[in-house]
């Protein structure tokens, strides 16, 4: 089986999530993705937990999960000679992608205008924080803190002075999808005419094609949309609910009733005949939410989540148990989509994996494991340069490749 | 400029779970047709709209806002002349991208195989909730379910309180931008082979993406993250912090976070002396390896540190704060609001957002810019959302070669509409 991206090779100066979650979508499906890093700059996600055992430099799967399927060669970048290695590299690949401080690969003479010279038709994929441009072009952060410069941690609350952040770096997965959209339309643009370009991914742009609605709405109105826990315009009841515990772990169950239909259903299953004639109109109980959840709380706290779901669902009421990361390596609907993978990483042996969320019907892709730092330097330095040994070990020797 | 996939026709057959898919092609100048039924696709009805008291079916936000760019065509997809149109549409169609319940359309005779029977080079994307093998295959989902069934939900809210959604809906757009990525890369194929296919994409396994290799703890370090409130799920503390008018996130620490440190702690020295704990500490100690080792005293001057920036930035409001930080080079962010969002002078300087005119409201609309910058294609002008069925005419004898009499029997049978001036029939 071949994958979409056979015959693509990516030369990929990307670290920690955005940039390595982008060209991952390439990597997984076939294309030769040759991350370059060094001992002593890595990929940041190699140092930081969970680790396999024994923790090292290799065994970091929140960076495996994140670069499968991918090649790596060391090049210390802060040497001219590296620097020499790479611009010797670019006429042999299709895209490079960088996620560093804007101007970083300009001063290594890797911009994009200097890599055009190389290879004309480059394809190349810059993302930082806020854009390639503009006063805060520089802004060197992460994904928790565009998370609130784009809205999202006001908007995760239960009310404004009670704020609860969504977990991690939350734009790191947003970005991606957006980035590797372009990166794919640009293949395609460059497959027609022959043309490359530079793509400038603001992860702060791109975040806000979530947040469209909200800020429609502002520009339209004048309204500033505000946190406000699990409380919804079109549902109720809408949240989480908690049910029996299990073996000590309390439990939860999400669930949405949209009109009388569904609330019918959800009473026939909560065993409440009617219900309070007071809450009989979807109007009254998106009107007295409060009072639906504290209704609707006490039916459901002595029932099973899982249970609980599978009979809400056969009466047409979406729910699902609120899943933690444990559970979800249990959960049966995953495991049938195939998600979870475990892979043979070259230094750890098999790893835990999240694999894609999408199946290409006729071509599958296939994933492997991410790579030890500088596993295939001497493989692609051999393959595409044409070095020798000799000339590996001297550089080896020199700290270059290192 | 056009668009790198100007030329390509998208069926868009998506609800809302689904409609971000659609709206990227559109960005980026594919022709994106939206299928709708009579009466109006549901997201059109989904609130907040722009007119509260008389919402009509141009009042919707969030179909402004993720409908922008497509064109609309009425079909009635419960009549047989219906579907026979969808498979004519389908037969020069590139893309087809779907979210009805899983076999929907099976049962209607517009499976893929059916319409990759007259067009091989279709890739017909299908947007399940929670894949099409499983228990859940059949379910349905609301936003909310989404993220919980992918494992974000039980990380965020405040111990001993319900788990908490996002406030604006996410779950639906991680599977969405999903599917359009794995469409393109079966597109990236099928430009080869000339062969399209079938995609399935899974909203909960697009979702679970979210989680931050989270998933990899419970093998590996047997745990599994709970909700904590304020203070991030797995980090040690808060890095949300109230200030005069609202709040700011911001790391104390060592490493890229040390000149933040160091110059909050300046500022507070303008207004008197620091407190003796702060005073005392060297920041040249503060390297990773200390901050690995555990020692007590690091943390201890980090909770000092904490305790007298929380004080300093109370009193002052996010502008300021923002200002100082933008001047400095500090890693400061404002929790922002979407009023922040909208009035961003980095956004502003970028020329992100768009305004279009649109003859169904009686207001210019401001929409959400380019998610990329592509060299070859300067911006091109923002295209506003379709009005109900305003493009049915257009695309029935445009596309399909209709006659203006086979249009006007079909449309008294019901089996399409079209907006004639100015209200759909």
């Amino acid at each position: 089986m071949t994958g979409v991206a056979d015959g693509l090779r990516v030369l990929d100066f990307t670290w920690f999530g955005v940039g390595p979650i982008t060209t991952k979508y390439l990597a997984d499906n076939g294309a030769e993705v040759i991350k370059v890093e060094s001992r002593k700059h890595p990929d940041g996600l190699r140092l930081a937990p969970p680790f396999a055992s024994p923790p090292g430099i290799n065994a970091s799967q929140y960076f495996g999960n994140f670069n499968s399927s991918k090649k790596s060669i060391s090049i210390d970048m802060t040497t001219q000679a590296g620097r020499d290695l790479v611009r010797r590299l670019i006429p042999h690949c299709d895209i490079v992608a960088e996620s560093f401080r804007v101007g970083t690969m300009a001063n290594w003479g890797l911009g994009y205008q200097q890599l055009r010279e190389l290879r004309p038709d480059i394809i190349y994929y810059a993302t930082c924080l806020q854009g390639q441009t503009g006063p805060r072009a520089g802004f060197a952060g992460f994904g928790m803190q565009l998370a609130a410069i784009a809205g999202l941690y006001y908007l995760s609350g239960y009310s404004p002075a009670e704020l609860t952040p969504p977990h991690g770096p939350y734009t790191d997965f947003i970005a991606p999808r957006f980035g590797a959209f372009a990166l794919l339309a640009a293949l395609d643009h460059r497959r027609r005419t022959g043309d490359g370009q530079l793509i400038d991914l603001s992860q702060y742009e791109a975040t806000l094609q979530f947040l469209a609605p909200a800020l429609t709405h502002y520009f339209g109105t004048g309204v500033v949309a505000q946190p406000a826990g699990n409380r919804s315009l079109r549902y109720a009841p809408h949240g989480a609910y908690r049910c029996r515990d299990d073996a000590g772990q309390e439990r939860w169950i999400a669930l949405s009733v949209a009109d009388d239909q569904q609330w019918a259903g959800l009473l026939a299953v909560l065993g409440a005949g009617d219900g309070p004639p007071a809450l009989a109109a979807h109007a009254d109980r998106l009107a007295r939410p409060d009072e639906v959840d504290g209704y609707v709380g006490e039916l459901i706290a002595p029932r099973a989540a899982g249970e609980l779901t599978a009979a809400l669902q056969h009466v047409l009421v979406p729910a699902y148990p609120v899943q933690n990361c444990s559970d979800l390596r249990a959960d049966e609907n995953l495991r049938a989509f195939g998600f979870f993978q475990s892979l043979d990483q070259s230094e750890c042996g098999p790893m835990p994996y999240d694999g894609m969320a999408y199946r290409l019907g006729r071509t599958p892709g296939r994933q492997t494991a991410a790579p030890s730092l500088g596993e295939h330097t001497d493989e692609v330095l051999a393959g595409l340069l044409g070095l020798g040994p000799a000339e590996i070990g001297q550089l080896r020797d020199d700290n270059v490749l290192f | 400029m056009r668009g790198p996939l100007h030329g390509y026709r998208v069926l868009d057959l998506a609800d809302e779970s689904a409609a971000l898919a659609g709206k990227m092609f559109a960005d980026l100048g594919a022709d994106v047709i939206k299928v709708e039924p009579p009466g109006g696709c549901p997201t059109r009805r989904i609130p907040p709209f722009l007119e509260e008291e008389s919402a009509g079916p141009e009042d919707s936000c969030y179909f402004q806002a993720m409908a922008a760019g497509k064109r609309s065509v009425v079909l009635d997809l419960s009549q047989a002349r219906g579907r026979e149109l969808l498979c004519d549409l389908a037969a020069s169609a590139d893309f087809l991208i779907e979210s009805f319940p899983v076999g929907h359309l099976d049962g209607m005779g517009l499976s893929y195989e059916a319409l990759a029977a007259r067009n091989r080079r279709l890739i017909y994307t299908s947007v399940t909730p929670f894949g099409d093998r499983g228990p859940g295959a059949a379910w349905t989902a609301t936003d909310i379910v989404g993220w919980a069934a992918g494992g974000m939900m039980a990380m965020m809210g405040a111990p001993g309180r319900p788990p908490l959604q996002v406030t604006v809906p996410q779950a639906f757009s991680h599977g969405a931008s999903e599917a359009a990525v794995a469409s393109m890369l079966a597109h990236l194929e099928r430009e080869r082979s000339g062969c399209g296919q079938k995609v399935v994409v899974s909203m909960q396994a697009a979702g679970v993406w979210a989680t931050n290799a989270e998933t990899a703890f419970p093998v590996l370090e047997g745990r599994s993250l709970a909700r904590s409130g304020i203070v991030p799920a797995g980090m040690p503390r808060t890095s949300v912090y109230r200030c005069a008018d609202g709040y700011v996130q911001l790391m104390i620490g060592g490493g890229m976070f040390q000149p933040t440190t160091a110059g909050l702690l300046e500022w507070l020295r303008e207004s008197g002396p620091l407190p003796d704990a702060v005073a005392a500490i060297d920041f040249a100690t503060w390297t990773p390896d200390r901050f690995r080792s555990g020692d007590p005293g690091f943390y201890a001057e980090l909770a000092a540190c904490d305790a007298a920036i929380s004080d300093l930035l109370q009193s002052v409001t996010k502008a300021e704060i923002v200002s100082r930080s933008d001047a400095n080079g500090w890693v400061v962010a404002p929790v922002a609001t979407m009023a922040d969002v909208a009035h961003d002078r980095q956004l502003a300087a970028r020329d992100f957002y768009q305004q279009v005119e649109h003859p169904g409201l009686d207001r210019e609309l401001t929409l959400a810019g380019p998610f990329a910058r592509l060299s070859e294609f300067p911006a091109a002008a923002a295209r506003r959302a379709p009005m109900l069925g305003e493009h049915t005419a257009q695309i029935l004898q445009g596309e399909l070669g209709i006659g203006e009499g086979e249009l006007a029997a079909l449309e008294a049978a019901g089996v399409v509409s079209s907006l004639r001036q100015g209200v759909a029939t």
